[in-house]
């Protein structure tokens, strides 16, 4: 019984490799079945997001080897085998497991502890059990995986603190105003990182956008995105005071909004706070209004920092998820070597019944005048005779089997008892 | 001097200062110090309270005023009951991280005011006593934590302002919210505070308690004080929809004026018909029949 897992991603392969490899929600149930044709009794998983994909199989005999998976890929794709083998990374049986219990924890993910990826594991998995192209042990591999993943989130510090600039900018804000909605917010310029803020500030309940940009179309395509209002660059100024939210991000090389601008501005606002975020460099808004009285203001590298603070708290976090995930490994290894030897016991508990009812077939002749009820009773009492014999040797192979010895076990059981598989009695 | 009493009282302040150790600590290290045992003690602190007061009032007969100590002892069970009562009305997290000290800290300094030779020299007539002295402490119980609610938002305004982003930050509510509360408490306290100074200007004119220059009373002056600074926050509020800063400077500056009033003026010589007298004559004067 073997597992591989099979992969790439954002650190072994550039994005050119990873996109002609990538499925879609789409075409995985057609690669599962097609890899099923191929190979019937094997168990098999695609797990595909934009940074990673990577595919996990499981057999019985081991008749699957890295080469099929990647032949299969190559052939799925249409793509030379040797133009992306080079970036694929393979493990096997526990590093396999440990290896998707680090991607599920979302420690092998581009942003440590997102909670994205978890949900990605589970649909691929949710899509591979819809094929039924899951079996006994990559279910159970998967549903680890998923728990896994859960008690990391939950016991560690690896998913908490805000880890982009525009989620944290979010954050001061609602510590700020207690909801968005019936706030104004003015967005000054109309670059990438505005859309960005504007579309995490609408999420959370913004919905009156004023936007000033030096081209006034651009201004009125983004307004337009958020049903907001594109005002001409000029007025700007007379929009500061009404404005609760800030965000400006020009390319202007000089300050665009000043100290003296908004202190009249406060003015009317009557001790309302104004929360100002300047995400551009060279900076748009002078520092001293930071000064103001109910002014907050935060440039670039203060919000950095704060992301830069809170990837650090999450990367202290990352041995303790280690460890908990080399616990879990071995659980995870134990179970399985346990469900090894589960076909050796069931063979050796057929084995003796057979024996058992052989002879008790060969007794009834002799004891005719025996009525129904005795001869049940006899019947029982072999059945019970045979089933205390084998309680002790099963309880100890299997736990055996649990501390990795449990293949030497089932080769001892077969040998001591003379047991084959039908295969190997034949040759003989 | 601490008597058998006291135990009661003292339990009770161990219980307060448990939770506001945990209420505090909860924030830096929430896995170390739970949430429940703030909760626990608090509320455990409050039955004994309440207990203790059924029995100061069973005791003398008669509302448990009768002396500063006592007093002092009924202010804070409003306090407590004020908030136990918002808490669950708004759940207001981290207040209790600001409230319970104070409280605690109100609490301790209670007990040096039980030097038993101050003591109500009037009649304590039922009506006008509950109608002056119930709406006036439930006033300065939402006062008092509308000044944590105050120094919360200055403490919050701070971190923001200097960029102190630390386990507090996370744990306090937005600007806003605190903001919100703050003006709710205080229009709260505020009719209530007006109430029971209008009910008190009546006693006094009636029954002739505090001579004929009963306003010339310390306290009265820091009564009228109080008042106008809270009617001053009110109007900069109400008219001209005042927010922020200065208000949460002006809550707290009122709330020293309510702590001065209350306790402060017993120092400058007024006793606002609290009168050292002896025990004897005491017992006396609370045995006048209640009706007239």
């Amino acid at each position: 019984m073997s597992i591989l897992v099979i992969g790439l991603n954002h650190r072994s392969a550039p994005v050119e490799i990873r996109e002609k490899l990538a499925f879609n929600a789409n075409n995985i149930p057609t690669a599962l079945s097609f890899f099923l044709q191929r190979h019937p009794k094997a168990e098999a998983v695609i797990l595909s997001t934009c940074n990673r994909v990577e595919m996990y199989v499981s057999t019985l005999d081991d008749t699957v080897q890295v080469e099929d998976v990647l032949s299969f890929l190559a052939e799925f794709h249409r793509i030379e085998l040797s133009s992306f083998s080079s970036y694929m990374y393979h493990n096997k049986n526990d590093h396999a497991a440990h290896h998707l219990f680090f991607v599920a924890a979302s420690l092998d993910s581009m942003v440590l502890g997102e909670s994205q990826i978890l949900s990605q594991v589970k649909e691929a998995y949710t899509i591979a059990c819809m094929q039924e192209t899951t079996g006994k042990v990559l279910n159970l591999l998967f549903q680890q995986a998923l728990n896994v993943a859960k008690v990391i989130h939950s016991q560690t510090a690896i998913g908490k603190g805000k880890v982009s600039i525009s989620s944290v900018a979010v954050e001061f804000a609602e510590k700020i105003f207690q909801d968005f909605t019936g706030k104004i917010v003015l967005v000054v310029g109309a670059g990438e990182m505005c859309e960005l803020l504007i579309k995490h500030l609408y999420e959370e309940g913004a919905r009156t956008f004023i936007v000033a940009n030096r081209t006034f179309e651009r201004a009125q395509e983004l307004a337009d995105t958020y049903q907001g209002q594109a005002i001409k660059y000029d007025l700007l100024g007379e929009y500061l005071g009404k404005a609760d939210i800030i965000i400006s991000s020009t390319s202007a090389p000089h300050y665009v909004i000043h100290a003296n601008q908004v202190r009249e501005a406060i003015k009317h606002r009557r001790g309302n706070p104004i929360f100002l975020i300047d995400i551009a460099v060279p900076r748009d808004i002078e520092p001293d209004v930071g000064n103001i009285d109910n002014v907050y203001l935060y440039n670039i590298d203060d919000l950095q920092s704060v992301v830069n603070q809170n990837i650090d708290e999450r990367t202290k976090e990352i041995e303790k998820c280690r460890s908990i995930i080399e616990e879990e490994v071995e659980h995870f290894m134990a179970k399985i070597e346990e469900m090894k030897i589960e076909p050796a016991i069931t063979l050796l508990r057929n084995h003796f019944h057979t024996i058992g009812r052989d002879e008790l077939n060969r007794l009834k002749p002799k004891l005719r005048n025996m009525n129904e009820g005795d001869w049940n009773q006899v019947v029982y009492t072999v059945e019970r005779t045979i089933n205390k014999i084998l309680h002790h040797p099963a309880k100890v192979a299997k736990l055996e089997a649990k501390n990795g010895g449990g293949y030497r076990y089932v080769e001892i059981i077969k040998k001591l008892f003379g047991i084959f598989h039908h295969t190997e009695h034949h040759q003989r | 001097m601490l008597t058998i009493s006291h135990i009661p009282f003292i339990i009770v302040i161990i219980l307060y200062f448990v939770s506001s150790v945990w209420a505090v600590g909860s924030i830096k290290r929430p896995f170390s110090f739970n949430k429940r045992v703030v909760k626990w003690c608090m509320m455990m602190g409050f039955f004994i309270h309440s207990g203790f007061l059924v029995f100061l009032g069973l005791e003398s007969n008669s509302i448990p005023i009768t002396n500063v100590y006592e007093s002092f002892i009924s202010l804070l069970w409003c306090i407590l009951f004020v908030y136990i009562n918002l808490d669950y009305l708004y759940k207001l997290p981290s207040l209790d991280a600001f409230l319970l000290p104070v409280i605690t800290a109100l609490s301790i300094w209670t007990l040096t005011f039980d030097n038993g030779n101050l003591f109500i020299t009037i009649p304590l007539q039922k009506f006008w006593l509950i109608a002056h002295i119930i709406p006036i402490f439930i006033g300065y119980a939402t006062f008092t934590i509308s000044f944590s609610l105050s120094v919360m938002y200055l403490t919050q305004q701070r971190q923001l302002k200097h960029k102190l982003f630390g386990p507090l930050f996370s744990k306090l509510p937005s600007l806003e919210g605190i903001d919100t509360l703050m003006w709710k408490t205080i229009s709260f306290g505020f009719p209530l505070l007006t109430l029971g100074l209008i009910f008190g200007v009546f006693w006094v004119k009636t029954q002739n308690i505090l001579g004929e220059m009963w306003y010339l009373d310390y306290k009265v002056i820091l009564g009228l004080a109080t008042w106008l600074i809270y009617a001053a926050l009110l109007h900069m509020r109400l008219v001209a929809s005042f927010h922020g800063t200065k208000i949460a400077c002006l809550t707290i500056a009122g709330f020293c004026f309510v702590l001065f009033t209350f306790i402060g003026t017993f120092f400058m010589g007024s006793k606002h018909a609290f009168q050292t007298v002896d025990e004897q004559s005491h017992t006396e004067i609370l045995n006048i029949p209640m009706t007239r």
